[in-house]
Protein backbone atom coordinates (compact mmCIF):
# COMPACT_ATOMS: atom_id res chain seq x y z
CA UNK A 1 0.00 0.00 0.00
CA UNK A 2 2.67 2.41 1.05
CA UNK A 3 4.61 1.68 -2.20
CA UNK A 4 1.69 1.81 -4.23
CA UNK A 5 0.53 5.19 -2.65
CA UNK A 6 4.64 6.46 -3.42
CA UNK A 7 3.88 4.96 -7.05
CA UNK A 8 0.87 7.41 -7.51
CA UNK A 9 3.14 10.20 -6.44
CA UNK A 10 5.93 9.88 -8.52
CA UNK A 11 3.69 8.92 -11.47
CA UNK A 12 3.12 11.90 -13.71
CA UNK A 13 2.15 12.26 -17.60
CA UNK A 14 5.86 13.15 -18.52
CA UNK A 15 7.49 10.33 -16.10
CA UNK A 16 9.88 13.45 -14.78
CA UNK A 17 9.54 14.47 -10.94
CA UNK A 18 7.91 17.74 -10.85
CA UNK A 19 9.50 19.42 -8.27
CA UNK A 20 12.99 18.75 -10.15
CA UNK A 21 11.38 20.00 -13.24
CA UNK A 22 10.42 23.11 -11.82
CA UNK A 23 13.90 23.46 -10.19
CA UNK A 24 15.31 23.23 -13.71
CA UNK A 25 12.87 25.78 -14.95
CA UNK A 26 13.64 28.33 -12.34
CA UNK A 27 17.64 27.72 -13.26
CA UNK A 28 16.48 28.39 -16.77
CA UNK A 29 15.26 31.52 -15.74
CA UNK A 30 17.26 32.93 -13.38
CA UNK A 31 19.88 32.22 -16.28
CA UNK A 32 17.78 35.20 -17.61
CA UNK A 33 17.80 37.32 -14.55
CA UNK A 34 21.65 37.22 -14.42
CA UNK A 35 22.33 37.83 -18.25
CA UNK A 36 20.22 41.31 -18.28
CA UNK A 37 22.62 42.18 -15.18
CA UNK A 38 25.92 40.86 -16.91
CA UNK A 39 24.22 42.53 -20.07
CA UNK A 40 23.77 45.87 -17.54
CA UNK A 41 27.42 45.76 -16.95
CA UNK A 42 28.76 45.13 -19.97
CA UNK A 43 26.84 48.31 -21.45
CA UNK A 44 28.33 50.61 -18.73
CA UNK A 45 32.00 48.84 -18.68
CA UNK A 46 34.24 52.07 -19.21
CA UNK A 47 31.64 54.79 -19.70
CA UNK A 48 32.36 55.51 -15.50
CA UNK A 49 33.49 59.45 -15.55
CA UNK A 50 35.34 59.05 -12.15
CA UNK A 51 37.24 56.78 -10.55
CA UNK A 52 37.76 54.19 -8.87
CA UNK A 53 37.75 52.60 -11.47
CA UNK A 54 38.07 48.57 -11.30
CA UNK A 55 41.60 48.52 -12.12
CA UNK A 56 42.54 50.72 -8.89
CA UNK A 57 40.34 48.29 -6.33
CA UNK A 58 39.78 45.07 -8.05
CA UNK A 59 42.11 42.39 -6.47
CA UNK A 60 42.04 39.32 -8.88
CA UNK A 61 44.37 36.81 -6.36
CA UNK A 62 42.28 37.17 -3.74
CA UNK A 63 38.90 37.13 -5.92
CA UNK A 64 40.80 34.12 -7.19
CA UNK A 65 41.03 32.45 -3.69
CA UNK A 66 37.23 33.02 -3.48
CA UNK A 67 36.62 31.16 -6.63
CA UNK A 68 38.20 28.25 -5.41
CA UNK A 69 36.28 28.30 -1.95
CA UNK A 70 32.96 28.24 -4.08
CA UNK A 71 34.64 25.51 -6.69
CA UNK A 72 35.18 23.09 -3.07
CA UNK A 73 31.65 24.03 -1.85
CA UNK A 74 30.44 22.31 -5.30
CA UNK A 75 32.56 19.26 -4.54
CA UNK A 76 31.55 18.99 -1.12
CA UNK A 77 27.96 19.06 -2.00
CA UNK A 78 28.08 16.34 -4.49
CA UNK A 79 29.38 14.40 -1.93
CA UNK A 80 26.58 14.99 0.13
CA UNK A 81 24.25 14.09 -2.11
CA UNK A 82 26.29 10.82 -2.73
CA UNK A 83 26.70 10.08 1.02
CA UNK A 84 22.71 10.17 1.43
CA UNK A 85 22.18 7.55 -1.85
CA UNK A 86 24.36 5.69 0.28
CA UNK A 87 22.72 6.27 3.23
CA UNK A 88 26.18 7.23 5.21
CA UNK A 89 24.38 9.34 8.40
CA UNK A 90 28.00 10.50 8.86
CA UNK A 91 29.58 11.37 5.51
CA UNK A 92 25.57 13.49 4.88
CA UNK A 93 26.26 15.84 7.99
CA UNK A 94 30.09 16.70 7.13
CA UNK A 95 30.08 16.94 3.88
CA UNK A 96 26.56 19.14 4.19
CA UNK A 97 28.57 21.55 6.92
CA UNK A 98 31.70 21.58 4.99
CA UNK A 99 29.56 22.84 1.78
CA UNK A 100 27.68 25.51 4.18
CA UNK A 101 30.64 26.29 5.58
CA UNK A 102 32.73 26.98 2.38
CA UNK A 103 29.47 29.42 1.17
CA UNK A 104 29.68 31.36 4.18
CA UNK A 105 33.76 31.18 3.53
CA UNK A 106 32.98 32.77 0.10
CA UNK A 107 30.34 35.64 1.35
CA UNK A 108 33.04 36.15 4.09
CA UNK A 109 35.68 37.14 1.26
CA UNK A 110 32.57 39.40 -0.48
CA UNK A 111 32.06 41.26 2.62
CA UNK A 112 35.77 41.88 2.77
CA UNK A 113 35.53 42.47 -0.78
CA UNK A 114 32.90 45.16 -0.22
CA UNK A 115 34.16 46.70 2.88
CA UNK A 116 37.36 47.55 1.39
CA UNK A 117 36.01 49.19 -1.95
CA UNK A 118 34.01 51.18 0.25
CA UNK A 119 36.96 52.42 1.87
CA UNK A 120 38.48 52.94 -1.39
CA UNK A 121 36.39 54.94 -2.33
CA UNK A 122 33.46 52.90 -4.27
CA UNK A 123 29.90 52.66 -3.22
CA UNK A 124 26.38 51.95 -5.49
CA UNK A 125 26.32 56.00 -6.28
CA UNK A 126 29.79 56.18 -6.93
CA UNK A 127 29.91 55.87 -10.21
CA UNK A 128 28.71 53.48 -13.25
CA UNK A 129 31.42 50.90 -12.02
CA UNK A 130 30.13 50.68 -8.21
CA UNK A 131 26.40 50.74 -9.72
CA UNK A 132 26.32 48.03 -12.08
CA UNK A 133 29.20 46.11 -9.71
CA UNK A 134 27.69 45.88 -6.65
CA UNK A 135 24.16 44.96 -8.21
CA UNK A 136 25.53 42.17 -10.16
CA UNK A 137 27.74 40.73 -7.57
CA UNK A 138 25.32 41.42 -4.91
CA UNK A 139 22.60 39.42 -6.07
CA UNK A 140 25.10 36.81 -6.79
CA UNK A 141 26.04 36.72 -3.07
CA UNK A 142 22.06 37.07 -1.98
CA UNK A 143 21.80 34.02 -4.11
CA UNK A 144 25.22 32.18 -2.31
CA UNK A 145 23.22 33.64 1.42
CA UNK A 146 19.91 31.53 0.60
CA UNK A 147 21.68 28.67 -0.60
CA UNK A 148 23.91 28.92 3.15
CA UNK A 149 20.32 29.14 4.53
CA UNK A 150 19.03 25.95 2.67
CA UNK A 151 21.99 24.27 3.53
CA UNK A 152 21.92 24.77 7.14
CA UNK A 153 18.59 23.54 6.88
CA UNK A 154 19.47 21.06 5.64
CA UNK A 155 21.96 19.96 8.13
CA UNK A 156 19.49 20.40 10.82
CA UNK A 157 16.84 17.68 9.19
CA UNK A 158 20.37 15.02 8.68
CA UNK A 159 20.67 15.64 12.47
CA UNK A 160 17.48 14.56 13.40
CA UNK A 161 18.72 11.43 11.15
CA UNK A 162 15.90 11.90 8.59
CA UNK A 163 17.99 11.89 5.62
CA UNK A 164 18.82 8.89 2.81
CA UNK A 165 17.88 7.34 -0.15
CA UNK A 166 14.40 8.22 0.58
CA UNK A 167 15.21 11.87 0.55
CA UNK A 168 17.36 11.99 -1.99
CA UNK A 169 15.93 14.22 -4.10
CA UNK A 170 15.55 16.77 -1.52
CA UNK A 171 19.46 16.89 -1.68
CA UNK A 172 19.28 17.03 -5.19
CA UNK A 173 17.58 20.11 -5.66
CA UNK A 174 19.79 21.64 -3.11
CA UNK A 175 22.61 20.24 -5.16
CA UNK A 176 20.63 21.91 -8.44
CA UNK A 177 20.89 25.39 -7.03
CA UNK A 178 24.12 25.59 -5.35
CA UNK A 179 25.63 24.03 -8.32
CA UNK A 180 23.89 26.89 -10.51
CA UNK A 181 25.36 29.53 -8.09
CA UNK A 182 28.77 28.31 -8.72
CA UNK A 183 28.23 28.32 -12.44
CA UNK A 184 26.85 31.62 -12.08
CA UNK A 185 30.09 32.55 -10.69
CA UNK A 186 32.30 31.10 -13.13
CA UNK A 187 30.41 33.58 -15.62
CA UNK A 188 30.94 36.66 -12.97
CA UNK A 189 34.78 36.12 -12.20
CA UNK A 190 36.10 35.50 -15.71
CA UNK A 191 33.52 38.90 -16.97
CA UNK A 192 34.12 41.48 -14.00
CA UNK A 193 37.82 40.22 -12.94
CA UNK A 194 39.84 38.24 -15.58
CA UNK A 195 38.63 40.90 -18.56
CA UNK A 196 37.56 43.92 -16.93
CA UNK A 197 39.34 43.79 -13.47
CA UNK A 198 42.39 45.63 -15.32
CA UNK A 199 39.73 48.35 -16.98
CA UNK A 200 41.52 51.69 -16.27
CA UNK A 201 39.52 55.27 -16.48
CA UNK A 202 36.96 56.05 -19.21
CA UNK A 203 38.19 56.76 -23.08
CA UNK A 204 37.78 59.99 -24.11
CA UNK A 205 34.10 60.23 -25.42
CA UNK A 206 33.34 61.67 -28.74
CA UNK A 207 32.11 65.37 -27.43
CA UNK A 208 31.44 64.57 -24.27
CA UNK B 1 8.13 0.43 -14.44
CA UNK B 2 9.20 3.60 -12.65
CA UNK B 3 12.45 2.53 -12.43
CA UNK B 4 12.12 3.01 -16.86
CA UNK B 5 11.28 6.44 -16.00
CA UNK B 6 13.65 7.33 -13.42
CA UNK B 7 17.10 6.88 -15.59
CA UNK B 8 19.47 9.31 -13.25
CA UNK B 9 19.46 6.65 -10.18
CA UNK B 10 21.68 4.83 -10.14
CA UNK B 11 24.16 6.86 -12.41
CA UNK B 12 26.12 9.55 -10.67
CA UNK B 13 29.63 9.29 -11.81
CA UNK B 14 31.90 7.43 -8.70
CA UNK B 15 33.82 9.29 -6.13
CA UNK B 16 37.04 9.30 -8.45
CA UNK B 17 35.39 10.70 -11.08
CA UNK B 18 34.15 13.56 -9.12
CA UNK B 19 37.82 14.32 -8.09
CA UNK B 20 38.48 14.24 -11.98
CA UNK B 21 36.09 16.79 -12.56
CA UNK B 22 36.75 19.03 -9.51
CA UNK B 23 40.53 18.68 -10.58
CA UNK B 24 39.82 19.55 -14.60
CA UNK B 25 38.00 22.68 -13.44
CA UNK B 26 40.87 23.60 -10.86
CA UNK B 27 43.46 23.63 -13.39
CA UNK B 28 41.48 25.15 -15.59
CA UNK B 29 41.15 28.17 -13.49
CA UNK B 30 44.46 28.14 -12.49
CA UNK B 31 44.97 28.53 -16.57
CA UNK B 32 42.86 31.84 -16.47
CA UNK B 33 44.56 32.98 -13.94
CA UNK B 34 48.43 32.83 -14.82
CA UNK B 35 46.78 34.02 -18.05
CA UNK B 36 46.32 37.31 -17.08
CA UNK B 37 48.05 37.64 -13.90
CA UNK B 38 50.08 39.70 -13.21
CA UNK B 39 50.06 41.07 -16.84
CA UNK B 40 46.82 40.81 -18.23
CA UNK B 41 48.10 41.43 -21.67
CA UNK B 42 50.02 38.32 -21.67
CA UNK B 43 48.08 36.64 -24.28
CA UNK B 44 46.84 40.11 -26.36
CA UNK B 45 44.07 40.09 -28.29
CA UNK B 46 43.43 36.08 -27.55
CA UNK B 47 42.35 37.45 -23.99
CA UNK B 48 38.58 37.51 -24.03
CA UNK B 49 37.94 34.32 -26.48
CA UNK B 50 40.26 32.01 -24.55
CA UNK B 51 38.49 33.19 -21.47
CA UNK B 52 35.86 33.43 -22.88
CA UNK B 53 36.32 29.37 -24.21
CA UNK B 54 38.12 28.12 -21.01
CA UNK B 55 35.29 29.44 -18.79
CA UNK B 56 32.25 27.69 -21.18
CA UNK B 57 34.28 24.58 -20.53
CA UNK B 58 33.78 24.72 -16.64
CA UNK B 59 30.36 25.72 -17.24
CA UNK B 60 29.75 22.55 -18.82
CA UNK B 61 31.67 20.41 -16.91
CA UNK B 62 29.82 21.45 -13.60
CA UNK B 63 25.94 21.31 -15.36
CA UNK B 64 26.98 17.60 -16.59
CA UNK B 65 28.83 16.03 -14.02
CA UNK B 66 27.92 18.06 -10.88
CA UNK B 67 24.12 19.01 -11.74
CA UNK B 68 24.17 15.28 -13.47
CA UNK B 69 22.64 16.69 -16.91
CA UNK B 70 24.82 14.00 -18.63
CA UNK B 71 23.30 11.33 -17.03
CA UNK B 72 19.58 12.60 -16.53
CA UNK B 73 16.48 12.61 -18.92
CA UNK B 74 16.87 15.23 -21.98
CA UNK B 75 13.90 17.46 -21.31
CA UNK B 76 15.92 18.57 -18.14
CA UNK B 77 18.69 19.89 -20.35
CA UNK B 78 16.20 21.57 -23.07
CA UNK B 79 14.42 23.37 -19.78
CA UNK B 80 17.54 24.41 -18.66
CA UNK B 81 18.83 25.08 -22.76
CA UNK B 82 16.08 27.28 -23.20
CA UNK B 83 16.40 29.50 -20.25
CA UNK B 84 20.34 29.72 -21.24
CA UNK B 85 19.09 30.47 -24.93
CA UNK B 86 16.66 33.08 -23.54
CA UNK B 87 19.13 34.73 -21.21
CA UNK B 88 22.10 35.34 -24.43
CA UNK B 89 18.67 36.78 -26.44
CA UNK B 90 18.05 39.18 -23.36
CA UNK B 91 21.74 39.86 -23.11
CA UNK B 92 22.23 40.80 -26.46
CA UNK B 93 18.46 43.07 -26.02
CA UNK B 94 19.83 44.82 -24.02
CA UNK B 95 23.33 45.35 -25.27
CA UNK B 96 21.94 46.61 -28.34
CA UNK B 97 19.72 48.92 -26.76
CA UNK B 98 21.88 50.45 -24.72
CA UNK B 99 24.99 50.92 -26.98
CA UNK B 100 23.02 51.84 -29.45
CA UNK B 101 24.84 49.05 -31.47
CA UNK B 102 27.78 51.43 -32.03
CA UNK B 103 29.33 51.30 -28.18
CA UNK B 104 28.82 54.86 -27.18
CA UNK B 105 25.35 55.90 -25.82
CA UNK B 106 26.01 59.19 -24.65
CA UNK B 107 27.48 60.08 -27.93
CA UNK B 108 24.36 58.73 -29.50
CA UNK B 109 21.79 59.94 -27.63
CA UNK B 110 23.66 63.52 -28.02
CA UNK B 111 23.63 63.53 -31.71
CA UNK B 112 20.23 62.19 -31.64
CA UNK B 113 18.43 63.97 -28.83
CA UNK B 114 14.60 65.26 -29.14
CA UNK B 115 13.97 68.42 -27.39
CA UNK B 116 11.97 68.03 -24.92
CA UNK B 117 9.11 70.68 -24.97
CA UNK B 118 7.24 71.74 -22.30
CA UNK B 119 3.31 72.43 -22.08
CA UNK B 120 3.58 76.38 -21.84
CA UNK B 121 6.12 76.58 -25.05
CA UNK B 122 3.50 74.79 -26.90
CA UNK B 123 1.08 77.49 -25.97
CA UNK B 124 3.93 80.05 -27.34
CA UNK B 125 4.57 78.13 -30.99
CA UNK B 126 0.23 78.00 -31.03
CA UNK B 127 0.28 81.86 -30.42
CA UNK B 128 3.32 83.11 -31.82
CA UNK B 129 1.92 86.74 -30.33
CA UNK B 130 1.87 85.94 -26.47
CA UNK B 131 5.47 86.33 -25.49
CA UNK B 132 5.33 84.00 -22.05
CA UNK B 133 7.17 85.98 -19.73
CA UNK B 134 10.40 84.76 -17.81
CA UNK B 135 10.57 84.94 -14.43
CA UNK B 136 12.64 87.42 -13.58
CA UNK B 137 12.88 88.53 -10.17
CA UNK B 138 11.58 92.13 -9.68
CA UNK B 139 14.46 94.76 -8.95
CA UNK B 140 13.19 95.40 -5.23
CA UNK B 141 16.31 96.70 -4.22
CA UNK B 142 16.73 99.22 -7.21
CA UNK B 143 14.18 102.30 -7.52
CA UNK B 144 13.56 101.20 -11.23
CA UNK B 145 10.37 101.26 -12.05
CA UNK B 146 8.73 97.54 -12.61
CA UNK B 147 9.54 96.19 -15.79
CA UNK B 148 7.64 95.55 -18.59
CA UNK B 149 6.60 92.04 -20.09
CA UNK B 150 8.07 92.87 -23.30
CA UNK B 151 11.05 94.62 -21.79
CA UNK B 152 12.63 92.01 -20.54
CA UNK B 153 15.34 91.34 -23.47
CA UNK B 154 16.27 94.89 -22.91
CA UNK B 155 17.02 94.65 -19.47
CA UNK B 156 19.70 92.28 -19.70
CA UNK B 157 23.17 94.17 -21.07
CA UNK B 158 21.84 97.74 -19.25
CA UNK B 159 23.90 98.34 -16.28
CA UNK B 160 20.77 99.69 -14.18
CA UNK B 161 23.08 101.64 -11.43
CA UNK B 162 26.98 102.05 -13.57
CA UNK B 163 28.70 101.71 -10.61
CA UNK B 164 31.88 100.74 -13.07
CA UNK B 165 33.51 98.87 -10.98
CA UNK B 166 35.48 95.68 -12.11
CA UNK B 167 34.64 92.33 -10.64
CA UNK B 168 37.10 89.17 -11.88
CA UNK B 169 35.53 85.51 -10.82
CA UNK B 170 37.35 82.39 -11.68
CA UNK B 171 35.00 78.75 -12.21
CA UNK B 172 35.91 75.56 -12.70
CA UNK B 173 34.80 72.09 -13.07
CA UNK B 174 34.89 69.34 -10.16
CA UNK B 175 36.95 67.39 -12.28
CA UNK B 176 35.78 65.13 -15.34
CA UNK B 177 31.96 65.20 -12.41
CA UNK B 178 29.25 67.22 -14.51
CA UNK B 179 29.36 69.80 -12.17
CA UNK B 180 31.02 73.71 -11.56
CA UNK B 181 33.29 73.98 -9.32
CA UNK B 182 31.18 77.18 -7.70
CA UNK B 183 27.83 76.74 -7.15
CA UNK B 184 26.87 80.40 -6.25
CA UNK B 185 28.15 83.61 -7.54
CA UNK B 186 27.85 86.77 -7.33
CA UNK B 187 28.44 90.37 -8.61
CA UNK B 188 27.48 94.14 -8.13
CA UNK B 189 24.89 95.40 -10.37
CA UNK B 190 26.35 97.75 -13.25
CA UNK B 191 29.76 96.68 -12.78
CA UNK B 192 32.04 95.14 -15.55
CA UNK B 193 32.35 91.64 -14.56
CA UNK B 194 34.87 89.33 -15.94
CA UNK B 195 34.40 85.39 -15.69
CA UNK B 196 37.38 83.12 -16.46
CA UNK B 197 35.53 79.28 -16.66
CA UNK B 198 38.61 77.11 -16.79
CA UNK B 199 37.24 73.31 -18.21
CA UNK B 200 39.25 71.17 -15.89
CA UNK B 201 37.53 68.09 -17.30
CA UNK B 202 39.80 65.51 -19.13
CA UNK B 203 36.87 63.82 -21.05
CA UNK B 204 33.84 66.69 -21.74
CA UNK B 205 33.35 69.65 -23.26
CA UNK B 206 31.77 72.42 -21.54
CA UNK B 207 30.84 75.72 -21.60
CA UNK B 208 29.17 78.96 -19.21
CA UNK B 209 26.02 80.32 -19.89
CA UNK B 210 24.18 82.82 -17.69
CA UNK B 211 20.53 82.94 -18.31
CA UNK B 212 17.79 84.50 -16.46
CA UNK B 213 16.40 82.48 -13.22
CA UNK B 214 14.51 79.75 -13.74
CA UNK B 215 15.58 79.29 -17.59
CA UNK B 216 18.24 77.05 -17.49
CA UNK B 217 16.82 74.14 -18.21
CA UNK B 218 14.83 75.36 -21.47
CA UNK B 219 17.72 77.08 -22.75
CA UNK B 220 19.70 73.69 -22.46
CA UNK B 221 16.76 72.36 -24.23
CA UNK B 222 16.48 74.53 -27.44
CA UNK B 223 20.12 74.67 -27.33
CA UNK B 224 19.80 70.63 -27.78
CA UNK B 225 17.90 71.71 -30.51
CA UNK B 226 20.14 74.24 -31.56
CA UNK B 227 23.11 71.77 -32.04
CA UNK B 228 26.80 71.43 -31.91
CA UNK B 229 27.22 74.16 -34.78
CA UNK B 230 25.78 76.68 -32.74
CA UNK B 231 27.74 75.20 -29.51
CA UNK B 232 24.44 74.11 -27.97
CA UNK B 233 22.67 77.83 -27.63
CA UNK B 234 19.96 78.86 -29.56
CA UNK B 235 21.22 81.65 -31.96
CA UNK B 236 19.57 85.34 -30.62
CA UNK B 237 18.45 83.10 -27.31
CA UNK B 238 16.78 86.26 -25.32
CA UNK B 239 17.11 84.67 -21.83
CA UNK B 240 20.79 84.32 -22.42
CA UNK B 241 22.90 87.41 -21.00
CA UNK B 242 26.36 86.38 -21.65
CA UNK B 243 27.98 82.95 -22.70
CA UNK B 244 31.40 81.42 -23.41
CA UNK B 245 32.72 79.33 -26.21
CA UNK B 246 31.76 75.47 -26.18
CA UNK B 247 35.14 74.57 -24.85
CA UNK B 248 37.52 71.26 -25.43
CA UNK B 249 38.62 69.99 -21.99
CA UNK B 250 41.25 71.53 -20.29
CA UNK B 251 40.58 75.04 -22.44
CA UNK B 252 39.52 78.06 -20.82
CA UNK B 253 37.92 81.35 -21.54
CA UNK B 254 37.13 84.80 -19.80
CA UNK B 255 33.66 85.95 -20.40
CA UNK B 256 33.24 90.13 -20.14
CA UNK B 257 29.83 91.77 -18.95
CA UNK B 258 28.01 94.28 -17.68
CA UNK B 259 26.53 93.14 -14.55
CA UNK B 260 22.38 93.47 -15.35
CA UNK B 261 19.89 94.45 -13.33
CA UNK B 262 20.15 93.68 -9.03
CA UNK B 263 18.05 89.81 -9.30
CA UNK B 264 18.85 86.17 -9.63
CA UNK B 265 20.14 84.53 -12.43
CA UNK B 266 21.55 81.04 -13.48
CA UNK B 267 24.52 79.79 -14.77
CA UNK B 268 24.63 76.43 -16.79
CA UNK B 269 26.60 74.24 -18.79
CA UNK B 270 24.20 74.10 -22.14
CA UNK B 271 25.68 70.77 -23.76
CA UNK B 272 22.90 68.20 -23.71
CA UNK B 273 22.26 66.15 -20.52
CA UNK B 274 24.47 68.36 -18.74
CA UNK B 275 22.31 71.59 -17.31
CA UNK B 276 20.52 69.04 -15.09
CA UNK B 277 23.82 68.89 -12.70
CA UNK B 278 25.77 71.55 -13.85
CA UNK B 279 24.88 74.82 -12.80
CA UNK B 280 24.45 77.35 -9.98
CA UNK B 281 22.86 80.71 -9.01
CA UNK B 282 24.15 84.21 -9.87
CA UNK B 283 22.82 87.10 -7.67
CA UNK B 284 23.28 90.09 -9.09
CA UNK B 285 23.72 92.99 -5.56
Amino acid sequence: MVHAAEHAIEETTTGLNHRKMLMWIFLGSDCMFFAALVATYMVYRGQSLNGPYPIDIISVPITTISTFVLLCSSFAMVQALAATNRDDQRGIRIWLLVTAILGATFIGFQIFEFNAFKNEGLTLGTNLFGATFFTLTGFHGAHVTIGIVWLLGMFVVAMKGRLGPASSLDVELLGLYWHFVDIVWIIIFTLLYLIAGFDAGPAALPGG
Amino acid sequence: MSSSHQPEQGHHPTFMQYVLVAAILFIITIIEFFAIFPNPDLIGAAKIPVLAILSAIKFAIVIMFYMHLKFDHRMFTMFFLAGLALAFIVGIAVLSMLTALDGSPRAFASANAVPYVESDHEVEHAEPTIVPVPTVPPPVTTPTEPVAPDAIATIVPEPSGGSGAAVSIEIGTEGDALKFSEAALSAASGSSVTVTFNNGSAVNQHNWVLVQDGTKDAVATDGTAAGPAAAWIKPGDERVVASSKLLNPGDSEAVTFTAPTAGTYQFVCTFPGHNFTMFGDFTIN
